[in-house]
């Protein structure tokens, strides 16, 4: 297997890049950190909408919800490779559908976490900020999401796991994330299938079990500094 | 609302509605854009794949894009493509064209145009000498992998009504299955089959490509339909290519005798695109 | 949209592909659902156990299956384990159905590795009084489990092993990728056979839907009809 990493390196680092376009990990990383973090606005607005007392903005966005919720993310990737150009009108590349892919679907995901981070914050803190004289907006704004987002940072970062292992997805749709790369490294080199597709379950494993220590420790520090 | 809003906002949706029906020359806007955005496989050594060496697209699909591209008068920016996206990649303008290993067949007529033949072929099942198979008819009630999104899986079922076909999400990928004796057969183009083959090395005393066809293809660049002036200009530059003996030092270049399929002659010209 | 045909996905041959693949998938969550369960429950109990072995191993199994994606895990089965095989166990592997039972395999242990954490949590809400108890009254530590603590960690453990239920179902579509016949395999084939991918993901979305919907539905019921009492 050393032998692999030591060919390999740098086509399972980046890819074709710069003799093509960017791939491997690198590609999988960015992939992943642009959807988390394009998601979480997302998911904050549907999250907002699903504890809104409007029944009007409630009721269609809990029902998307469960609709995305209900679908393989593959799926989702089917859809956003066969609708995307003629809702945006622009020609959409594997990493951009990859990316729209994610982003919808984790944005459904973050409106859970962040409806549970909004409740999880006593009721008092949204009666003393009203009756402090600062409107609905100001209080969400000002008060209850920077609480909240404390004490949802343990689930982002367990979010951004969980999205970077979704990236893998890509391979299907011929992005050429980690995956994909360590695939055609096998068909080359045929015999070695074990060392191949075992450095890609260690690399996968390195980045994400690193990543859910991070937000076990979060989450440790933040029960210990919890009033 | 304002009227400006208003404005804006039918405006949008004119132009959802309306950009599949707008009429645009395709030519035009590729000379615009500066660039012809090509369609490739890339895993399908030698029409088109990845040189480990350089990381580059390579290929004689690739060399016709560029043979396009410069009658143009453009650059050529190839694109790797799934063998299942290569048709939806095209209709949905994600490329200009399709250099892809695509065969002519009617059913696809409906929904692409193609150039004049680039390329003569046919699909063939490479097995494991051991399985002792050496007809078609034999592979019935057995088991053959091959891509997904191609001619491959209907051909063979075609010929052999019974036989069992998994399908992979890349060729090499299928036959990394059959080397694993996952399955008796792997169905593929001839010429991928032979490149394959090649590979092999010392392995290839156990493998044997059976001599009957399962279908005879036509391969040609893809074209969106409805566009006359692009394909006039394709087919007017394969025509210079085959007039100028290009077109047959490009055929040796990728499957002579210093290539890994070492075909001592071309059996075709690219002149027709009638099947 | 131009022309959005439904009839021309749902011929009598793409149907038969569609059910086919829809029926597979249900095989698979099923299989592997029977087989994932008490593997997770050992898994819990492992991560549980006194033995300092035992939860050094629980806790490698959780981690080393919950890092991988799924579609890297079943590439390994299908594309690696085989070869490491003895020769005999190969060969009837392939002759039957190696892409169905590499795919129950990869997915066993994927979600048998998130079942047992739910599992893990729902023992640990149980106070850890009653453990004592039993063992104060000469309980061994699995007669414990089995007779005190697991029937009322039960009802705090079945919402979140219902929704690992339903990743399960969703998941079955990543099996794709190594030849299982499975719902999006079809749908993939369709889809080439009929130039129209509108229509043929609209038919097995709702496919998919439905099964989740049940699979929620049956979630909320058990939540209601079932609380958790408050201790």
């Amino acid at each position: 297997m050393i032998d692999i990493i030591d060919t390999y390196w740098l086509y399972f680092l980046v890819g074709q890049y710069p003799d093509g376009p960017l791939g491997g990990l690198v590609l999988t990383l960015l992939l992943g950190f642009t959807a988390v973090v394009l998601a979480l606005p997302l998911g904050v607005l549907l999250g907002l909408a699903r504890v809104s007392v409007r029944r009007w903005l409630r009721w269609p966005v809990t029902a998307l919800v469960y609709v995305v919720r209900g679908t393989p993310l593959l799926m989702v990737v089917f859809w956003a490779y066969f609708f995307l150009p003629s809702v945006t009108g622009h020609k959409t590349n594997q990493f951009t559908t990859m990316l729209a892919a994610l982003v919808f679907f984790n944005g459904a995901y973050l409106a859970e976490i962040v409806r549970a981070g909004i409740q999880g914050i006593a009721k008092g803190q949204m009666e003393c900020a009203r009756s402090l004289g600062l409107n609905y907006t100001q209080a969400m704004r000002y008060i209850i999401l920077p609480q909240a987002a404390r004490n949802m940072l343990p689930s982002l970062v367990n979010q951004f796991v969980t999205t970077i292992k979704e990236t893998s997805l890509g391979y299907i749709i011929g992005l050429a994330e980690l995956s994909f790369v360590a695939s055609q490294i096998n068909t080359q080199l045929l015999t070695r299938p074990v060392a191949v597709f075992g450095t890609l379950a260690l690399a996968y494993f390195i980045l994400c079990f690193g990543l859910s220590r991070i937000a076990y420790y979060l989450e440790v520090r933040r029960s210990r500094v919890a009033t | 609302m304002k009227p400006t809003q208003a404005l804006i906002i039918a405006a949008g949706m004119a132009a959802v509605f309306l950009s599949p029906v707008a009429f645009s020359d395709q030519l035009a806007d590729i000379r615009k854009k500066g660039e012809l955005v090509c369609g490739v496989l890339g895993t399908d050594e030698p029409m088109s794949f990845i040189d480990p060496a350089t990381r580059t697209l390579v290929g004689y699909d690739v060399d016709l894009c560029q043979v396009v591209a410069r009658k143009i008068g453009v650059p050529a920016k190839v694109k790797q493509l799934a063998v299942a996206a290569r048709i939806p990649e095209l209709q949905q303008g994600r490329v200009d064209i399709l250099s892809a290993t695509l065969t002519h067949t009617k059913e696809r007529e409906a929904v692409v145009d193609f150039s004049l033949h680039t390329f003569i072929t046919g699909q063939k099942v490479m097995v494991r000498r051991d399985s002792g198979i050496a007809k078609l008819a034999q592979l019935a009630g057995k088991k053959v992998v091959t891509v997904k999104g191609g001619t491959q899986e209907p051909n063979m079922r075609k010929a052999v009504p019974t036989v069992d076909v998994v399908t992979f999400e890349t060729a090499p990928q299928a036959f990394v299955a059959l080397q694993q004796r996952k399955a008796i057969g792997f169905v593929n183009d001839e010429v991928s089959l032979f490149d394959a083959y090649g590979k092999l090395g010392a392995a290839q005393k156990d493998y044997v490509v059976l001599p009957e066809s399962i279908s005879v293809e036509a391969i040609a660049l893809g074209l969106r339909k409805n566009e006359p002036a692009l394909k006039t200009l394709v087919n007017d530059a394969l025509r210079e290519l085959e007039a100028s003996g290009a077109a047959e030092k490009l055929f040796f270049k990728w499957f002579g005798p210093n290539s890994r399929l070492k075909y001592g002659q071309r059996s075709f010209k690219i002149d027709s695109d009638r099947i | 949209m131009p022309n959005f045909d439904l009839a021309a996905v749902l011929t009598d041959e793409f149907r038969g592909w569609l059910l086919d693949g829809f029926l597979l998938s249900i095989e698979l969550t099923a299989i592997t659902w029977l087989i994932a369960l008490p593997l997770a429950t050992f898994i819990a109990l492992c991560r549980l156990s006194s033995v300092r072995v035992a939860r050094g191993l629980g806790f490698a199994l959780v981690e080393g299956f919950r890092n991988i994606p799924l579609l890297v895990q079943l590439l390994f089965w299908y594309f690696a384990v085989p070869e490491l095989l003895p020769e005999a166990l190969r060969s009837w592997l392939y002759e039957h159905d190696a892409e169905i039972v590499c795919a129950v395999a990869g997915l066993t242990f994927y979600t048998a590795a998130f079942m047992a954490e739910d599992i893990r949590s729902g023992i640990r809400a149980v106070p850890v009084t009653q453990l004592e108890a039993a063992r104060a009254l000469g309980f061994s530590f699995l007669a414990s489990m089995r007779r005190i603590v697991l029937p009322q960690a039960v009802r705090i453990i079945v919402p979140p092993l219902i929704s690992q239920t339903l990743n399960l179902w969703k998941n079955t579509s990543i099996a794709t990728v190594i030849g299982t016949a499975e719902l999006m395999y079809q749908a993939q084939r369709v889809e080439t056979a009929s130039f129209r991918g509108v229509e043929t993901f609209t038919v097995v979305t709702l496919a998919y839907l439905a099964v989740s919907l049940l699979i929620t539905a049956l979630s909320v019921w058990f939540q209601r009809r079932f609380p958790v009492r408050a201790p």
